[in-house]
């Protein structure tokens, strides 16, 4: 009896564990899946303008324009101080982590009528 | 005798027929050839079209430019406004024009770019009419530095463009563009005319390069 219970205990361990560990790589496959996004700029433009991530997500800037360009929160009239990168060049990249759900407008503090916006679920 | 004669008259006759009937055949045969080199002549191509277009809007940009600086510094401000509004409707048709090909987001990323370089050119007038130097360099350079972007710009859009030819091309309109404005402030209408004329020459530096680029990064949309 002692014997029954301890192999029971001992299988129902392992099925924890197995399920454990695939829901634990489900999660993982899903975060990674979910928590990068690109914007690039070229032709003066945001790539895509508007961008929605849950939040967690890093969001990746490469700048695909032969000139400086800025990655600035806020607005022109208004910047928030939340992040700013300066993107010296064709090929230039900088990433910003969105930890906290909300709107972040965003623009280039050289060319301001460039801009753009990531909502964060 | 009657016979002769009227043998002679049916032989030109027939020849008179034949030689209708070979005219008329040869002039279809003329119209039809001539339809077909038509056709391979004609200057009413999309790549014509393009560039007649581009060549007419950027002349049209020196033209009301010009008119609006000369108001400007003669102090006609009705003039003024009316000629600056023209332009602004020149600026959106030039970036009308770059949207037909690049789209409506580069279109819209065109215009605040293009309508800068007018800013900077009315700080520059303003510091002449002012006889402000600071105000006038400070102009000067940031038109000088505007070039570096607009050149970014054509090149991220079209590789056949590349930024150092087109920010030079832009620097001579600048530098055009500034000499009417110089000799208009200096009340030389003889010179003010001819400065106009040469800058408005110039801008066919700008639009036959960018007419090419543009054909010759989009074959198929302007084969015809």
């Amino acid at each position: 009896m002692g014997e029954r219970q301890s192999w029971r205990s001992a299988a129902a361990g392992a099925c924890a564990s197995v399920v454990a560990v695939a829901l634990g790589l489900l999660v993982t496959l899903g975060e990674s899946a979910s928590t990068e996004q690109t914007v690039i700029i070229q032709t003066f433009q945001f790539k895509p303008t508007l961008t929605e991530v849950p939040a967690g997500t890093r969001v990746n800037f490469t700048n695909q324009d032969d000139i400086t360009h800025t990655v600035t929160s806020g607005t022109p009239e208004s910047p928030d101080g939340k992040f700013s990168h300066r993107l010296e060049g064709k090929g230039a990249s900088a990433a910003v982590d969105l930890t906290k759900p909300g709107v972040y407008p965003y623009f280039c503090e050289r060319h301001r009528s460039m801009r753009g916006e990531i909502r964060v679920k | 005798m009657k016979r002769v004669v009227s043998s002679i008259v049916g032989a030109v006759a027939a020849a008179a027929i034949l030689a209708v009937s070979v005219g008329q055949a040869v002039t279809r045969a003329q119209a039809q050839q001539g339809h077909t080199m038509a056709a391979m002549t004609t200057s009413s191509t999309k790549a014509s079209g393009l560039r007649s277009t581009l060549n007419t809007l950027f002349q049209e940009h020196i033209y009301l430019a010009a008119a609006a600086t000369g108001a400007a510094l003669g102090g006609r401000d009705a003039e003024f406004k009316a000629a600056a509004a023209a332009l602004d409707a020149n600026s959106v048709a030039i970036s009308k024009a770059i949207g037909s090909v690049y789209g409506q987001g580069a279109e819209e990323a065109f215009l605040p770019l293009w309508r800068k370089h007018i800013g900077m050119v009315v700080d520059y007038t303003v510091g002449v009419a002012t006889n402000d130097k600071a105000k006038q360099d400070k102009a000067v350079a940031d038109l000088i530095g505007y070039t570096q972007d607009f050149g970014a710009f054509l090149q991220s859009a079209n590789p056949n463009l590349p930024k150092s030819v087109v920010a030079d091309l832009v620097k001579h309109h600048v530098v055009t563009l500034k000499e009417v404005i110089d000799a208009q402030a200096s009340k030389d209408p003889a010179k003010a005319y001819t400065a106009v004329r040469t800058a408005a020459g110039h801008m066919q530096m700008i639009a036959d390069p960018l007419a090419e680029a543009i054909v010759k990064q989009f074959p198929d949309k302007f084969s015809s």
